[in-house]
This record gives C-alpha cells, structure tokens and sequence, in this order.
C-alpha cells in the first residue's frame, strides 16, 4: 500500500466525505469531573473550533476523560459541555452520529470478526439500510485503501491494520470531527507515518490526544493539560516546547 | 470451531439464508433425538458429513475443528460402554456425531453478522413481550465469538509472562492478572460500543430492514445545519 499517494494528493472527497466542510463548535463551561473523590478536570473553559486539535500531558492528567466526556461517555460532575448546540449528556446520541471516536486500542474497538461485518455494526446502530450500509462500507474502505482487507478476519490482521479498519469503521458514518486517543502509540514506524498521511488527508475536524508529539507539528491550536487543567493554549511550537520544558 | 466462522465460500449452502439454515439445524436436532435405529442414525451423521464437505472447507482442517469436540463425543460412548451397553454407546455417538457434523457445516457457512441478525429477529416476539432486549442478546453472541479468542492470547501472555519469574502453573498467579486485564478490557468495550452508536433507536419497526434513516443519521442527502 502506497501511502506517499494520499499524503501528497491531499484532501479528495469521496462518497464518506463530502464537500462541505466537516467541522464542530465544542464548548466546554465551567467543567469539572470527580471520579472516586479525584477531581480529574477541574473547572474547564475553552472553546474549540479549528480543524485540527491537538492535546498533550503527562499520564493521568485528564486527556482521554476530556475526550470521552465530548460525546457523553464520562459525564460532568460541574458544568456542561455543547458540541454544535448539542447537550453532551441529554443529546450524547445525536453527537455521536457526527463525531466519530478512535480508541486507543483497536482491539477493544472492534465488535464483529470479520472488517465489512465490523464497518457495518456503527451504521446499523445508527438506522442505515442494507443497501447504504454496503455502499458506504465499501466507500470507506477505498478511502483508506484497505478494501483488500474487506473479508479478512480481524484476528489475522497487523495492529496497523487494525487501527486503519477502526478508523474506517468510525469515517463510515460521515462524521463531521474525530476524536483520536493515542491512535499511533501502538504503532511502528512505518504506521505511524501511514497515519499520520492518512490524518492529514482527512478533511474531517479533529481533535488528537497524543504522546506522540511530532503528529501534532503541523495542528491549529494545542492544549497542555496538567491535573485537569489548561496549562497552555497555543500554537504547536510554544504549547509543545512549553510541555516538553514542564516534562525535563 | 469458533475461528470457522464467517468462513467465506460459495457452495450451496452459503447461498442458503442463515435463518433456514438454523431453522433447519433445530429440526434435525429434535429428530435425531427421537430416533434410535443404528442405521438411520448412521445415515444421518453420513448425511451430515457430506454436507460438512460441501462447503470446500478442506477435510484437514475439519479434523482439527472437530478433534475437541470429536473428543467429548467419544468420552460419552466410552462411559456408555462401561455403565450401560455397546448397543446404547453406538446409538448416542452417532446421534452426536451427525449433530455435530450438521452443526459444523451451519457454522462453516454463515458470517457472524448473520448469525447475529437472524438470532435478533428470531428474538423480537419475545422482546416485544418485554422478556429480553433482543439486539442486546445478539450483540452477546457476537462479543463471545469476537473476544474468546483474544482471552486466549491474554492467557498465553499471561503464563509466558509467568513462566519467566518461575511462577509457571500456579492457578492464582494466572486468574488474578487474567480477570483484572478482562475487566479493564470490558470497560474499554463498553465505551466503544457505547461511542458507536449502540444500541439503535427504539421505534415502531425496531429491527425491520431499516428503509429510512433515522432522524439523527447523518446522510449527505440532508443539508448540515451549521455555519
Ligand atoms: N473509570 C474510572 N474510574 C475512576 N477513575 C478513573 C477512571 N478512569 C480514569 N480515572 C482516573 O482519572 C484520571 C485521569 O485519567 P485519564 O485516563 O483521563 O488520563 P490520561 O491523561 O488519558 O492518561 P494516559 O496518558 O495515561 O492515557 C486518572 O487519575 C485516572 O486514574
Ligand atoms: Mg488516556
């Protein structure tokens, strides 16, 4: 597979990702999350609606709380959180059709032991037919170009190949953002830089959590969180020199 | 047997819907267990062979899918012979025997997803009645198919991991790893599933082909209502 292709080719629209531009208002107010006595967000303010957000910070320092509790997996004990005028709690179904999550272990992410099968799981769920559900199964796995790995059996695939297969089973639905928790921190070299290409072609918003920070080079906007809190709100090279100084 | 399905082919019973292929399986089931002639039994489990062959799936490998199996079948015919008769022990091997074969060759020839599909619809009389939450049984089914092999390879890494501190064979040092790596696996599952949409939207015609998309599917037909 030839992944310098798509990184020079840029952004093309196919059928899983449409021309008008995908991308959402998050609003985080006055958010705070205590799980068993801990506070793991503390007071939360931020507004986010660049194309590309990255976040860093040292284990246990609240990143993938904050990125579950986007689509209502962890709810705020204190404040609220609207994504696009959606409720993250009372509206979590209406934001998950629209933002798409990728586990850090692919693993855990996949449900059905064949790739198609797999693919076509999120599109039922969320009340498509048979006949789109083939269409856009197959769209997107062109779009990554992984339509070779269609009928394998996810137990027989390399973890690269995983993740691409999660990710495709999450652009299926034609979100407007994804949500990446760790995505390249089970990978190799070469992965790494095949999705790294492949998340730069994406025209879709998103928002990383990464220990890898070179993936995050090139992002609009990158928050360093401590102990639940925004430490830093910037541009990739202050945000990023600023953690990797706090981490020496 | 597990990692045989969803085996791709072409063969007649491929093509055969999974639901007859399962309603046929619980015929055949309950009437072998009415029938208890040598002969008929033996042609049933010959019957049932060759169905296990037409589906191309290569006789070696059908061996190693059957040898567990095989084994508990052949443990009930010897226990038959030591407590009952020969007699009894041939009836009860062959009826297993062709129970197994036919069973096998379902299995061989359909996906999980139709396996989870029909087993849902099969489910909905009784779901309507409020008994059980029929999508929720069949995605059960298709975790257990999808993670049992995975709990597997954790219990292999578990005991290499063990065997190199010297702690090889000891039964706690394997369970109490094991069921701490399940458990933060189950939440990360949970919450994948959760993330993906599950379950679908309740309405009139809960597990009908879907022909409309919900309301809250996003479809490039439908404008995006935002700036
Ligand atoms: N299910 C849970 N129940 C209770 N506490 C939890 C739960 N999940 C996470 N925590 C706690 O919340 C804190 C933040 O966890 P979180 O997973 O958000 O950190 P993280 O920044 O993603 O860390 P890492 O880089 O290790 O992934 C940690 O102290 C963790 O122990
Ligand atoms: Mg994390």
């Amino acid at each position: 597979m030839n992944h310098t292709d798509r990184s020079e080719g840029g952004p093309r629209p196919t059928a899983a990702s449409p021309s008008t531009e995908r991308r959402q208002t998050i609003v985080f107010d006055a958010v705070s999350v205590v799980r068993e006595g801990r506070t793991v967000l503390d007071g939360l303010s931020l507004t986010l609606t660049e194309r590309r957000i990255g976040i860093v910070g040292r284990n246990g320092s609240g990143k993938s709380t904050l990125l579950k509790s986007l689509i209502g997996l962890v709810a705020p004990t204190e404040g609220t959180i609207i994504v696009d005028g959606r409720d993250s709690i009372t509206d979590a179904r209406a934001i998950r059709a629209v933002t798409g999550f990728l586990f850090q272990n692919p693993d855990n992410q996949i449900v059905f032991p064949i790739v198609a099968e797999d693919l076509a799981f999120g599109l039922k769920n969320h009340g498509f037919d048979r006949a789109q559900t083939a269409a856009r199964v197959d769209a997107a796995l062109d779009r990554l170009d992984i339509r070779a790995l269609g009928r394998r059996r996810i137990h027989e695939l390399s973890g690269g190949e995983k993740q691409l297969v999660a990710l495709a089973g999450v652009l299926a639905l034609g979100p407007k953002t994804v949500l990446f928790d760790e995505p390249t921190s089970q990978l190799d070299l070469h992965n790494r830089n095949r999705f790294r290409a492949v998340l730069a072609a994406m025209p879709e918003q998103a928002v990383v959590v990464a220990h890898d920070l070179e993936l995050l080079d090139d992002f609009d906007r990158v928050l360093v969180i401590d102990a639940g809190r925004i430490v830093a709100d910037d541009r990739p090279s202050r945000a990023l020199a600023l953690y990797r100084e706090r981490s020496a | 047997m597990i990692g045989g399905i969803g085996a791709d082919g072409a063969s007649p019973l491929h093509r055969l819907p999974a639901g007859s292929k399962l309603a046929g399986l619980a015929v055949i089931a309950t009437a072998l267990f009415f029938v208890d002639v040598p002969a008929v039994l033996a042609i049933a489990a010959v019957i049932g062979g060759a169905a296990m062959l037409s589906t191309g799936r290569a006789p070696a490998r059908l061996a190693r899918d059957l040898a567990l199996p095989g084994l508990a079948v052949v443990l009930v015919g010897l226990a038959d012979v030591l407590l009952v008769d020969a007699a009894t022990a041939l009836v009860a091997v062959l009826r297993l025997a062709a129970l197994l074969f036919f069973a096998q060759a379902v299995t061989l020839t359909t996906s999980t997803g139709e396996l989870a599909d029909t087993l849902e619809r099969a489910l909905v009389p009784f779901d309507r009645l409020g008994l059980l939450d029929a999508p929720r049984v069949a995605l059960t089914l298709t975790l257990a198919i999808r993670f049992v092999p995975l709990i597997g390879a954790e219990i292999a890494a578990i005991r290499e991991a063990q065997a190199v501190r010297g702690l090889a064979g000891h039964p706690v040092a394997l369970a109490v790893p094991l069921i701490v790596r399940i458990l933060v696996r189950a939440e990360e599952i949970a919450d994948a599933i959760d993330a993906r949409g599950f379950p679908p939207p309740r309405g009139p015609g809960i597990l009908a082909d879907r022909a409309a998309p919900s309301p809250a599917v996003p479809s490039e037909d439908l404008p995006h209502d935002h700036p």
